[in-house]
């Protein structure tokens, strides 16, 4: 079977694919939100007036909400616009929408806003200067608490012949999407319909829905093609406002982002401290303890997904037989936290590998022996008590390590080359169903997901679909439905599009393998084969053309078969949790990374020369959607090491919402990396295929920081390694 | 308001810009104008490279530019076919090495390195053609299909 291209290539090319910002609508009004000038305060008064008094112009705050929404509002707890206690800086109190932008720009600028400033938590180690203890959970700050422990710590810590402590701090860092959020509403006969740029329709539907108090089955979400999401675009942003002002207006309404606002209110991953403590007798590990304070930014209290699930990746894929983590949520007053392309798990293995590097070192061993040593393997058991089952990391370790040594022999002074290992898992999601087509000339996969890019859902489902029936190259089309029509799914997010979705595929699949069986009078495996441009249904001793095996009501459109996938269970140890929720992985993907780098050992400069990958990927889907997913990612993790940093004033103003200040990597400054497939560990996916989207961006951090420290010494303990802390760590400031 | 004296050439079609504002920029000229949506908008501020489009055979970021200032100017944007010689020579170097994920920055990429080939030459170091594309930005694909396609751009015979 050669390889089929991606088919959305021709169209993009020809700059005919319609992003959210492309969207426009006969009639169509444009719409800006009116900020809040402070990250902390009460709101005393927003006068409209000014704004309403120009021509066209269409206003509305919290107190028109009564009047718009049937049911007279949502979640009180996640108001549009806050009626009394301001949570974050540039948050939306009112709403205008115009004729042209500027107008409603000028409109927005208009509205007057009267707010009593209350003192603002931006930095969350000031509300802990002494390291929280036991009292830290009853802090008001503190809104997630997640600990978890198991085996004697105690006697571990006691009889240790080394105990090793370290702190480690990793900075806010933006999705950035080339295209801002975007979405045109149009309300009309009860329909709140909104097309918008989203990883998630069904999500964003289930969250309009939820924020404005009206049943989903009123709520119509169509996406558009998507100009990058990587977590950004997961759940709702823009769509109530312009829902509202559509409502209001009685018109199409367009409501963007621009650049400046997609950093000041895009929800992503925020700055953390992570204390990692590690006890070692006879050479091994014997007992490990963590402790993450993560700023969750506005989020609600009892939302711990982001301790909950971080706080698996700071235990790292390696064996201890005592552990304990204590995770907390600390709300400042920025924007809630929000999922970045592998949450928080680049940060956490950057602390976890060069933690256990120090913790090699000071015990006088080879950092990467000693890693090696503790990895996990098939049969191992998480510190949460699940069995980890095919792990390709030591696989791709034992490569690795043979790259690295290769490089090392040949680096000129200055270079130095680390290895990172990083895991991941494949989110299975919510559960969903994906539905085929069979017509006599090619199968339609009809589905409710967008193309975010990453070419899961147009060319990894197409994939899948070929493989699970046999079916020839090209036959296979993906059509997309918004959510009043298609097949329910919960999203692009979580490596699960090909995992989860393609779960579907096959379970479709072998039911119309045994519709065509039947049909066939064949009891053998059926495959299907192509003769002059018709797919023909071959069995072992007959075959005949799909068109002959139709029912009278199938002529028209084809065999139909539909297929599920769900949520897999549950599988921690609950034993082991003392307080909050913990979540299960489904698979273990093993990423390991080697990084050569340059430092300067003048300015403190990084600059990464040479770039391998070798990623546990269960079965290779399609190979270049595969690898092309491990290339942007370690690209990603290289701005994450090196240059990414959103810097907040103590009032909260993000200071650098800019691409020019916030440095993304650049074509200059990402090798082009040798990629190298470990298969044979069997995934959650089809045919043991493991999630790719986020795995490859998980040890890029570490490895950098790994090599970093093996070209110059400096062993930098914050995240992103800027030539400022690298310059530091060599006392040359 | 007088009306404009002149137009623009878009794809080798006139446009004509009555009424338009003097402050208009390039960008919003062809996406909302001119309904070209095929030029993306980024940043807005000249720091993605999203909005590249040719300005007489020159590559030019069109959210930094007055329309104003390329009146009477032939306009190249990556709507539609084409028939100039780089652009579908990138074009095919792109879709060969699969050179695009969301696709968002490509117009960009796409008329950078066209305006690059007729500014240098086929025959420019393939170094000097990827120093060219450091002004534009791309999230997907960690640039490294792209680096393939500007060298399959180079090599491919006309």
């Amino acid at each position: 079977m050669t390889a089929a291209a991606r088919p959305d290539l021709a169209l993009k090319l020809a700059g005919g694919a319609r992003y959210g910002t492309d969207l426009d609508r006969p009639g169509m009004l444009w719409a800006a939100l009116v900020p809040s000038p402070v990250a902390h305060g009460r709101v005393r008064s927003v006068d409209l007036a000014p704004a309403r008094r120009r021509p066209g112009v269409v206003a509305i705050d919290a107190d028109d909400l009564p009047g718009l929404l049937p049911g007279g509002g949502g979640d009180a707890d996640r108001p549009i616009f806050p009626a009394n206690e301001i949570a974050y800086r540039n948050q939306p109190l009112a709403a205008v929408a115009a004729p042209t932008l500027a107008e409603a720009r000028r409109a927005a600028a208009a509205v007057r806003i009267d707010v009593a400033p209350l003192p603002a938590l931006i930095d969350l180690e000031t509300a802990f200067p002494e390291w929280p203890g036991s009292e830290a959970a009853r802090s008001p700050h503190v809104i997630a608490h997640v600990h978890a422990r198991h085996g004697d710590l105690a006697d571990a810590f006691r009889t240790a012949d080394r105990v090793v402590e370290e702190t480690y701090r990793t900075s806010g860092v933006h999705q950035v999407p080339l295209e801002p959020h975007a979405c045109v509403a149009s309300v009309a006969d009860g329909r709140w319909r909104v097309e918008t740029s989203t990883q998630s329709p069904f999500g964003v539907r289930e969250d309009v829905a939820s924020l404005l108090g009206i049943p989903e089955a009123d709520v119509v979400v169509e996406g558009a093609w998507v100009g990058g999401g990587f977590g950004g675009k997961g759940s709702s942003l823009l769509e109530p406002y312009a829902l509202l002002l559509s409502r209001a207006a009685e018109r199409p309404v367009r409501l963007a982002l621009d650049y400046r606002q997609e950093f000041e209110l895009g929800r992503t991953t925020l700055p953390s401290v992570i204390r990692l403590t590690t006890a070692v007798r006879d050479g091994r590990i014997v007992a490990r303890r963590v402790r993450l304070l993560l700023d969750v930014g506005s989020s609600l209290p009892g939302r711990d997904f982001a301790t909950g699930y971080s706080i698996g990746f700071l235990l790292g894929p390696y064996r201890a037989p005592a552990f304990e983590v204590e995770g907390y949520g600390v709300r400042t007053n920025k924007p809630p936290f929000g999922p970045h392309r592998a949450p928080f798990a680049p940060q956490c293995a950057f602390a976890v590998e060069s933690h256990l590097d120090e913790v090699a070192r000071a015990v006088g061993r080879d950092p990467v022996a000693f890693r090696a040593e503790h990895l996990w393997h098939d049969g191992d058991t998480t510190p949460f008590g699940q069995r980890v089952g095919p792990f390709g990391a030591a696989a791709a370790l034992e490569q690795a390590r043979a790259t690295a040594e290769r490089w090392r022999a040949a680096a000129p002074p200055g270079h130095g080359v680390g290895i990172g290992i990083g895991f991941w898992s494949t989110n299975t999601g919510a559960g969903g169903e994906v539905r085929l087509v069979l017509s006599p000339t090619g199968l339609t996969i009809v589905q409710g997901e967008r193309e975010i890019g990453s070419g899961s859902v147009l060319r990894g489902l197409a994939a899948v679909a070929e493989r699970a029936l046999g079916l020839p190259p090209d036959r296979v089309r993906v059509e997309y439905l918004g959510t009043a029509d298609a097949p329910f799914d919960s999203g692009v997010f979580g490596s699960r599009t090909v995992g989860a979705m393609g779960r579907a595929i096959v379970e479709a699949s072998a039911a119309l393998r045994a519709t065509l069986a039947e049909r066939l009078g064949s009891a053998g495996p059926i495959r299907l084969d192509l003769a002059d441009g018709e797919l023909v249904a071959v069995g072992p001793d007959t075959r005949r053309p799909v068109r002959e095996l139709l029912a009278p009501a199938e002529r028209s459109a084809g065999i139909v078969a539909t297929g599920r996938h769900f949520a897999k269970p549950n599988a921690i140890d609950e034993g082991r949790v003392v307080t909050g929720e913990f979540y299960a992985f489904t698979d273990f993907t093993g990423s390991v990374h080697v990084a050569e780098v340059a430092v300067d050992r003048e300015t403190g400069a990084v600059r990464v020369e040479r770039y391998a990958a070798f990623q546990d990927v269960g079965t290779v889907v399609d190979r270049a959607t595969a690898q092309a997913q491990v290339e942007g990612g370690i690209a990603m993790g290289l701005g994450i090491a090196l240059t990414e940093e959103a810097v907040w004033s103590e009032e909260g103003r993000l200071l650098n919402p800019h691409l020019l200040d916030y440095r993304i990597p650049t074509l200059g400054e990402v090798p082009v990396p040798d990629v190298t497939f470990v298969e044979g560990f069997a995934g959650a996916g089809p045919f043991g295929a493991k999630g790719l989207g986020e795995p490859p961006i998980v040890p890029v951090p570490a490895a950098v920081a790994a090599a970093v420290r093996d070209a110059s010494g400096a062993h930098v303990t914050e995240l992103p390694l800027s030539a400022e802390r690298v310059a530091r760590a060599l006392k040359l400031l | 308001m007088t009306p404009s004296p002149t137009g623009l050439r878009v794809n080798g079609r006139d446009a004509a810009l009555d009424g338009m504002p003097d402050d208009e920029r390039l960008l919003d000229t062809l996406r909302w104008r001119l309904g070209l949506k095929g030029t993306k908008e980024g940043c807005r501020t000249g720091d993605c490279g999203a909005c590249t489009v040719l300005v007489d055979g020159a590559s030019t970021l069109s959210c930094l530019t007055l329309t104003r200032e390329v009146e009477g100017g032939e306009i190249t944007t990556i709507d539609g076919d084409s028939e100039d010689p780089e652009l579908r020579r990138v074009r095919a170097a792109f879709a060969d090495a699969g050179a695009l994920q969301c696709g968002y920055c490509t117009p960009g990429f796409v008329l950078a390195l066209a305006g690059l080939l007729k500014e240098r030459g086929r025959a420019a170091p393939v170094e000097e053609l990827l120093d060219g594309l450091q002004g534009n930005l791309c999230r997907c694909t960690g640039y490294a299909a792209i680096v393939r396609a500007v060298a399959l751009a180079r090599e491919a015979p006309t």
